[in-house]
């Protein structure tokens, strides 16, 4: 407790007299944690619409005309044999010509329609944990061969693309965050060691006296991990401020795309916590390794 | 030994008795400063030994050395004080970077600073004191750890004659507790008033004792 007192009163001292470039230090942490605490705010936010989109993924069994009971019985029959399929349904080929009017009410009236063009179908509700398993595949190859089946339509290949998208600009981000984290530990250690020249009569006197290194250390680790903290909580703040001034266009967004609502939440309680861990571990690293020439 | 091969010190063989006062003089080069900084195991010596209350200080882990300086109490021509810091917070700086209770740490501060004659500048910071305040407080941050030996390297370097003397008297008072006082020293004059034994080095070798 003495030591952590000790060097908690040093610390503090060292940053307020040097403040301007404690407030470099504590701006190049919160811009690299704001980054990251970007990502994480876009990785929940997609995780959800992800979420959504792959449990909604369905498949469609388009019916020829000419279809006979047997047919559409074998067809049922293969449906529910699947343990791949949650739920399936019927849309008969008038009920297909309601949800079109419905949803494109203007071109459904200037087609002005003689016949009905739309086929009857089965919409194919996959078990969400098995929508991205392969034998999904196996599933709409084996319906293709059944009789009175004219096509079928899976719209995981569009998914898969997303994915591998949204994990593609992942990386790029993570790998962005992970550089400027890294500028972040050697913007600390720079102003570490600064405060540890301008300390060098005192840690001379401490090596002298027969201080244990702890405490010639402690303080100069204790700054680092103080600057880092405070860049943490500059970027909480940061994005708490840019996630209040967005959050009407976000909903908006998230609404248009997940069709029904997606909530817009800001970042969980663990994200929170590791943006706030990990500043302090990014500054007590920078503070280690700047304290490293106090022998 | 110097990087050029020169040795700092050599063919130097002296005891110094526990609770003795003694001067180590010479002209400038002779190796007082060096056999100081070997005395406070800031430098290892090439080859010999030192011996210290019985501890080698050749053979010592980086623990143990911090064990024995814990044990000595120095002062320097320069003061060494910390300028961001006043009087009190520079004599208690010590047994706080050691770790101790801070109520001692006040008792005994105040206590070394009244021996000293500083109790009434215990705000001041080092700036506003004269050479001699400020080597006053230098002697009672050398104290306030109880030390068993104090080493001095030309304490009075910086001083008038008076104020030298005035130094002077204190280490004979440290030295009249029991502590083994070491001041080194090219000042004959002061030497000579103060009357202890004198340990003189030329070019590093041992020429005279007396």
């Amino acid at each position: 407790m003495r030591l952590l007192g000790f060097a908690l009163d040093e610390a503090a001292r060292s940053v307020w007299r040097r403040r301007g470039a404690s407030l470099m230090a504590v701006l190049a942490a919160g811009a690299s944690l704001f980054v990251l605490g970007l990502l994480l705010l876009a990785a929940t936010a997609t995780a959800g619409l992800l979420a959504r989109w792959t449990e909604a993924a369905e498949i469609s069994v388009f019916l020829r005309d000419d279809v006979t009971a047997e047919a559409r019985a074998a067809i049922e029959q293969a449906l529910d044999r699947s343990d791949l399929v949650a739920q399936r349904a019927y849309v008969s080929s008038d009920e297909a010509l309601r949800r079109f009017a419905s949803q494109f009410p203007d071109l459904a009236a200037s087609a002005a329609l003689e016949t009905n063009p739309l086929p009857a179908s089965y919409d194919v509700r996959l078990r969400p944990e098995r929508a991205r398993d392969p034998a999904v595949d196996d599933l709409v190859a084996s319906l293709r061969t059944l009789a009175g089946v004219s096509d079928v339509q899976y719209d995981r290949h569009w998914i898969d693309r997303l994915l591998t998208a949204v994990a593609t600009i992942r990386t790029a981000g993570a790998m962005l965050a992970i550089v400027l984290v890294l500028a972040a530990c050697l913007t600390i250690t720079a102003v570490v060691r600064l405060a540890l020249h301008a300390r060098l009569a005192e840690i001379e006197i401490m090596q002298l006296v027969g201080a244990p290194l702890a405490y010639i250390r402690g303080p100069f680790v204790l700054e680092g991990t103080l600057l880092g903290l405070g860049g943490a909580v500059l970027a909480l703040l940061a994005l708490w401020a840019g996630f209040l001034a967005a959050r009407g266009h976000l909903a908006a967004w998230a609404d248009s795309l997940a069709a029904g609502g997606a909530a817009v939440g800001f970042l969980p309680l663990w994200a929170i916590l590791t943006l706030a861990a990990g500043g302090a571990v990014i500054g007590c690293l920078g503070g280690l390794l700047g304290a490293r020439a106090a022998r | 030994m110097y990087t050029r091969g020169v040795s700092a010190l050599r063919d130097l063989t002296l005891h110094i008795g526990k609770g003795e006062f003694v001067f180590l003089t010479g002209p400038s080069g002779a190796g007082k400063t060096t056999l100081l900084r070997l005395l406070l195991r800031q430098e290892v010596p090439s080859s010999g030994h030192l011996v210290v209350g019985g501890r080698s200080l050749s053979k010592m882990s980086a623990s143990q050395v911090q064990a024995y300086r814990r044990t000595v109490g120095f002062v320097f021509q320069d003061f060494k004080l910390i300028p961001s810091k006043t009087v009190f917070e520079n004599i208690t700086f010590v047994p706080r970077v050691l770790g101790q209770d801070i109520a001692a740490q006040r008792r005994k501060a105040f206590q070394v600073l009244k021996w000293v004659g500083l109790q009434h500048r215990l705000n001041a910071f080092p700036e506003e004191l004269s050479g001699g305040e400020q080597q006053r407080v230098a002697v009672a941050r050398a104290l306030i750890n109880d030390p068993a030996l104090v080493l001095a390297d030309e304490p009075t370097g910086n001083l008038d004659p008076d104020l030298a003397l005035e130094i002077m008297n204190l280490f004979r008072d440290i030295n009249a507790r029991g502590t083994t006082v070491l001041v080194a020293t090219h000042d004959r004059e002061l030497i000579r008033r103060v009357g202890k034994r004198t340990i003189s080095l030329e070019q590093g070798r041992l020429a005279e004792v007396s």
